[in-house]
């Protein structure tokens, strides 16, 4: 079942082509979109959101076209979305913001409105901080506050914007565990540069890359077109296309080995390196 | 220690909510540090009541306090959701509305000096309420820009309730300063027409572009049609009564598109969110 197709999608913002010509079909489940900053990926989410139009191509979201007015408002009321730069009424308590989008998202009944609020702040762990004013929540807190705005309503489509970046190793882990359990009844698209957060969570990927699909595919297809072109050795390769040191002393290598090599399984990052680095590549489709 | 206990009648009573305030008051402070009568009572009470009421307790303890100017709007008559929503509006926020009054007192106090400024202060004094509802769309300033978008609450309803708060706070600073200014007080009835035509060119223009380019547009075209002839000292064509019919017109004529185009308005987000 597909939640999210989009085909041949292009943007323009001026001169510059932030998507160009992107296909992406994602259903049940977690689905990354890897690439660089600046890549398009943000332009892409922000169309899965329904607050942009692209220039050409088609956008289906839940079976429903957002050109439409009804349909866009239809979309809405099951879309949950964590912008990139999640801003909050800083003055609010953590109840008190979450209630505000809840009123947005047209939960009028003041007494429903407010059970459901409850029930994300407690399934986002933060009910410990219902009452505190967000200015004097850390990082990681506030970002649990974005994403427990965007599960108000629980939306058959989550739409999530580098949800792990600012975040420390622990606070990663916690929202990965969230994020997993949110994915396991519903579509979740989310962005990232982070190969770890991708390789742990994601069923799906695709890498954009200068507004292009470059992959789409699993993690583990991803992962085998870097097979056999991963090394180590005492020295860095000039072969490599990239290398460094390993914490016990030796090179990783990645790239075309030469003859002889000590080949090494490769990971999700090795891949992304590889794809990165070849700007011609066509683009891999499974 | 409690060595008596609670008459079965009594507590039935208690439970169904039917003994008098007194026997109620005593009922409650024995129930306190008496389990055998609150097992008593708890086989009296419907658990749907409980449940209702328990919900009720909590849902007063942490619901979102409101702020005096909520409180204000539910007496006035504003739904609850509505009046939030007022109170997350940007430009309502003491800091915004102290530079607007400063500015425009400046320039009142500046006019009664010199009759040329009071030409400027004409010109510049409609843009207060406008720039009011670019600021309460900008960016930076609306961090929830992002998510309201994406929310199935209507663009054009948030839109116009912002507008109408942005302007029940910054037109009567305007006349205000109207008021203040020398001579008779036309300034301040001359501004009102143009205010309001502008807010409504801009808000049909918000269909096309996004609410601050919009704003950008309109401030720039008044600007540059009323600055000249209002500074030549022709003012009577910049505010005089063909002037206030014209902008009547607009005003109607933009209240006009909005309606038409209600169910098709959405808000455009710009390139940098």
């Amino acid at each position: 079942m597909t939640t999210a197709h989009l085909q041949g999608v292009t943007k323009s913002f001026g001169r510059t082509t932030a998507l160009d010509d992107v296909d992406l079909e994602a259903g049940p489940g977690v689905t990354g979109l890897l690439g660089p900053n600046g890549a398009g990926k943000t332009t892409l989410l922000r169309m899965i959101a329904t607050v942009l139009a692209p220039d050409r191509g088609t956008v289906t979201l839940l079976g429903r076209d957002p050109s439409r007015p009804g349909d866009r408002t239809g979309i809405r009321e099951r879309l949950g979305y964590l912008p990139q730069d999640a801003g909050f009424h800083r003055g609010f308590t953590v109840f008190e913001f979450i209630d505000y989008v809840a009123i947005l998202k047209e939960m009028t009944d003041r007494r429903a409105r407010h059970d459901e609020v409850r029930r994300v702040i407690a399934l986002t762990g933060l009910a410990s901080v219902s009452a505190k004013r967000i200015r004097a929540l850390s990082g990681g807190m506030r970002r649990r506050v974005g994403l427990a705005q965007a599960l108000l309503g629980d939306p058959d489509l989550l739409v999530l914007d580098e949800p792990t970046v600012g975040l420390d190793p622990e606070q990663r882990l916690r929202f990965r565990e969230m994020i997993s359990h949110a994915g396991e009844r519903r579509t979740v698209i989310m962005s990232s540069h982070q190969t770890e957060d991708i390789t742990a969570l994601c069923t799906r990927i695709a890498v954009i890359h200068q507004g292009r699909t470059r992959f789409s595919g699993t993690p583990a297809e991803l992962t085998a077109q870097a097979a056999g072109r991963v090394w180590t050795d005492t020295q860095r390769s000039p072969a490599a296309l990239a290398a460094w040191r390993t914490g016990d002393g030796i090179y990783r290598n990645v790239g075309d080995p030469p003859a002889g090599a000590d080949l090494i399984p490769p990971t999700l990052e090795d891949a992304y390196l590889l794809l990165m680095g070849q700007p011609d590549l066509e683009v891999s489709q499974s | 220690m409690t060595v008596w206990h609670l008459d079965p009648d009594a507590i039935r009573r208690y439970s169904q909510g039917a003994a008098p305030p007194e026997l109620a008051a005593s009922a409650e402070a024995h129930l306190m540090s008496c389990a055998a009568c609150r097992d008593v009572l708890s086989s009296h009470v419907d658990a749907r009541r409980a449940a209702t009421i328990w919900h009720e307790v909590v849902d007063r303890v942490d619901a979102p306090r409101r702020s005096g100017l909520e409180r204000m709007l539910a007496r006035l008559g504003v739904a609850e959701t509505t009046a939030r929503l007022v109170a997350a509006t940007p430009t309502l926020r003491a800091p915004w509305l102290l530079a607007v009054a400063g500015v425009l007192a400046l320039a009142a106090w500046a006019a009664q000096a010199d009759e040329r400024l009071l030409r400027v202060f004409l010109v510049v004094a409609p843009l207060g309420p406008l720039a009011g509802v670019a600021v309460a769309f900008a960016g930076r300033l609306d961090p929830t820009r992002e998510i309201g978008l994406a929310a199935p609450y209507s663009g054009l309803r948030l839109l116009l309730i912002r507008t109408a708060a942005v302007l029940a706070v910054t037109v009567p600073i305007v006349a205000a300063a109207g008021f203040a200014l020398p001579g008779s007080n036309w300034p301040a009835a001359a501004l009102l027409l143009p205010t309001a035509g502008l807010t409504c060119a801009a808000l049909a223009l918000t269909a096309r572009m996004t609410p601050v380019a919009a704003i950008g547009v309109v401030a720039t075209a008044w600007v540059l049609l009323t600055a000249p002839i209002t500074i030549a000292g022709h003012l009577d064509l910049a505010f005089g009564v063909g002037a206030q019919i014209f902008w009547l017109a607009v005003a109607i004529g933009g209240g006009t598109w909005l309606a038409v185009t209600r169910n098709t308005f959405t808000i455009k987000l710009g390139r940098s969110a």
